[in-house]
């Protein structure tokens, strides 16, 4: 069984002149257990359907299933057994931390509600704002305090959207690793998504590339990653670099000087552009000091599918 | 399925906020207070140089208002407020229900009221010497209990413009109260207004109640036909209200206000 079964979803909004198909005949699936990571450009659909997923927004058709239940037939059922954190939205900014967590705790029907606040408050370091308000705290600190909401009702099914935005590069590794901890210890299924690559790459067990609407590809990182054709590669060099350019050149490798004695460039082939290259440059009596052959990334597939947009 | 905890979870939500702003615990004694010794010292004035009884005829009017303004208008502003605060995404991934929550407003209107309502009293008395005490009590619940039906109709109404429209048509929160006022023959008799008018207000259950408190502090009987015609015509508001209250939230969450409140 799976834990999110999304069939033909779409989504229209009223533009001023013109519908805007925010997600268009949307379809997959995620199992229990996995961290599901959605990507996008801006406007992609990724928002549209998180919010679609959580209830917020009605799909104009199509159908989401959580646990093998309709999610619209049995909503509030559903609704106690998920959660979602944003950076977008703070909780109530007339209240302290702790009252907020004490209302979403008791909308949530949780049980010993002080004890699993001062459990969340401890694990995410954010006990001495118990008693601040909410308006006084950085934007930082409200994301964590939505993510720690966002647990109280312990989720079978999490959606983070950009939830580490506006974290500290530190606070963020420790969201991070709540986050894949709590996946862990209860199995519980996680929507992701992030504009920082890196973070995708590490926590998603599977990632769907969302354009216009539809997800254009869906798979592994590392199946992503391995579409990636080329493969970038800079040498250093400390002197005669115009003759290297002119090998480039005459190979028909286009080239670029990120810095002073680096030349940059992609290529398809590894194995036979590469060797057959070096021995041009040493044939030449052309020095290099260093070579780095640049691993493609996650965030270099989604340049590469925001560009072909 | 109506669940109690969510809605002592939405109350206890507007408790903190309650005594976490001066504002407004201040807003719900200020306006009160301002209008008793307003009207209260007009009045007291106008009494000097009258034979009629004018002191528990307004009074008694401004007491028993409170009830049908605070009622009314703090469920909306208090639904506005999760607008302006943009809470109202989380809240609506909760399982809160849009009938929870706008039945813990209304609880949280009918509580206000009741402050409001013992803060003038309790000054009315000492400033005046009235007491909507002094009257037949179970009259004065019958029409308090008629007020605070209409005021919660009221507001179910005007939320689901909001939650139709948005923060765009907020005003109405304002706004609406004080256009039935007038009409609702609150400080005067319906005969007192002009035929067109009165064409108007008669057909408000407000101008009903307002006509039967001033009978029942003339210790005249109370005209128990225009009080049924009250309380159907409420009980139909109601009802629409409520129906207007379900369409309006399923339209809100088709155009996505929930998911971008502004």
């Amino acid at each position: 069984m799976y834990a999110l079964k999304v069939s033909n979803l779409r989504k229209n909004f009223k533009g001023k002149n013109k519908i805007v198909k925010a997600v268009d005949n949307l379809s997959f699936q995620v199992k229990k257990g996995e961290i599901f990571g959605l990507l996008g450009v801006n406007g992609a659909g990724k928002s549209t359907t998180l919010n679609m997923l959580c209830g917020l927004i009605l799909p104009d058709s199509g159908k989401i299933e959580m646990f093998g239940k309709d999610f619209f037939k049995h909503e509030e059922e559903l609704r106690s057994q998920i959660n979602l954190a944003t950076a977008y939205y703070t909780l109530s900014s007339s209240l302290t931390v702790k009252q907020n967590l004490q209302v979403y705790a008791r909308l949530y029907n949780v049980k010993n509600a002080s004890e699993k606040i001062k459990e969340l408050t401890e694990k995410f370091l954010f006990t001495q704002h118990f008693n601040t308000r909410v308006r006084s705290l950085s934007s930082g600190e409200k994301t964590k305090l939505v993510l720690i909401k966002s647990l109280l009702n312990d989720p079978k099914l999490l959606f983070l959207d950009e939830c580490t935005a506006g974290l500290d590069p530190d606070v963020a590794e420790i969201v991070r690793d709540h986050i894949i901890q709590y996946n862990k210890e209860t199995g519980c299924t996680i929507i992701f998504t992030s504009h920082y690559m890196q973070e995708v790459e590490q926590m998603c067990n599977r990632i769907a590339f969302m354009d216009r609407g539809r997800i254009v590809k869906i798979g592994k990182a590392k199946e992503l990653i391995a579409e990636l054709e080329t493969q970038n590669i800079q040498i250093h060099f400390s002197r005669q670099i115009e003759k290297a350019k002119k090998i480039l050149k005459n190979e028909n490798i286009k080239f670029e000087m990120p810095e002073k004695g680096v030349l940059s460039f992609h290529i398809k082939n590894r194995e036979k552009i590469i060797y057959p290259l070096l021995e041009k440059f040493v044939k030449a009596k052309i020095p290099f000091d260093d070579l780095h052959l640049n691993k493609p990334t996650l965030e270099e597939y989604f340049i590469k599918q925001s560009r072909k947009k | 399925m109506i669940r109690l905890h969510r809605i002592k979870a939405m109350l206890l939500n507007y408790y903190y906020a309650s005594i976490n702003s001066l504002d407004r615990i201040f807003d719900v004694v200020y306006w009160p207070l301002l209008d008793i010794f307003i009207w209260g010292f007009m009045t007291h004035f106008i009494q000097g140089i009258s034979d009629f009884n004018i002191i528990n005829v307004i009074l008694g009017g401004i007491v028993l208002w409170v009830f049908l303004w605070r009622s009314s208008q703090d469920l909306v502003v208090y639904l506005l407020e999760s607008y302006w605060s943009r809470s109202i995404y989380h809240l609506f991934v909760t399982p809160l229900k849009s009938a929870e929550f706008v039945i813990s407003l209304a609880i949280l209107g009918l509580i206000r009221s009741f402050i409001a309502f013992t803060t003038m009293s309790i000054l009315a008395y000492f400033l005046y010497g009235f007491t909507i005490l002094q009257f037949n009590l179970f009259h004065i619940a019958m029409l308090i209990g008629i007020l605070i039906l209409f005021a919660w109709s009221l507001g179910i109404f005007i939320s689901s413009f909001i939650f139709l429209l948005g923060t765009r048509v907020q005003v109405l929160a304002w706004s609406v109260i004080w256009i039935i006022q007038p009409f609702s023959c609150v400080f005067y008799p319906l005969s007192a207004l002009p035929g067109w008018a009165a064409k108007i207000a008669v057909i408000l259950p407000t101008t009903h109640v307002f006509e039967n408190l001033r009978a029942t502090i003339n210790g005249l009987p109370l005209n128990y036909g225009s009080l049924l015609y009250s309380l159907i015509f409420i009980i139909v508001f109601f009802i629409l209200a409520s129906l207007f209250l379900g369409y309006s939230v399923k339209k809100a969450r088709s155009k996505g206000h929930f998911a971008k409140p502004e």
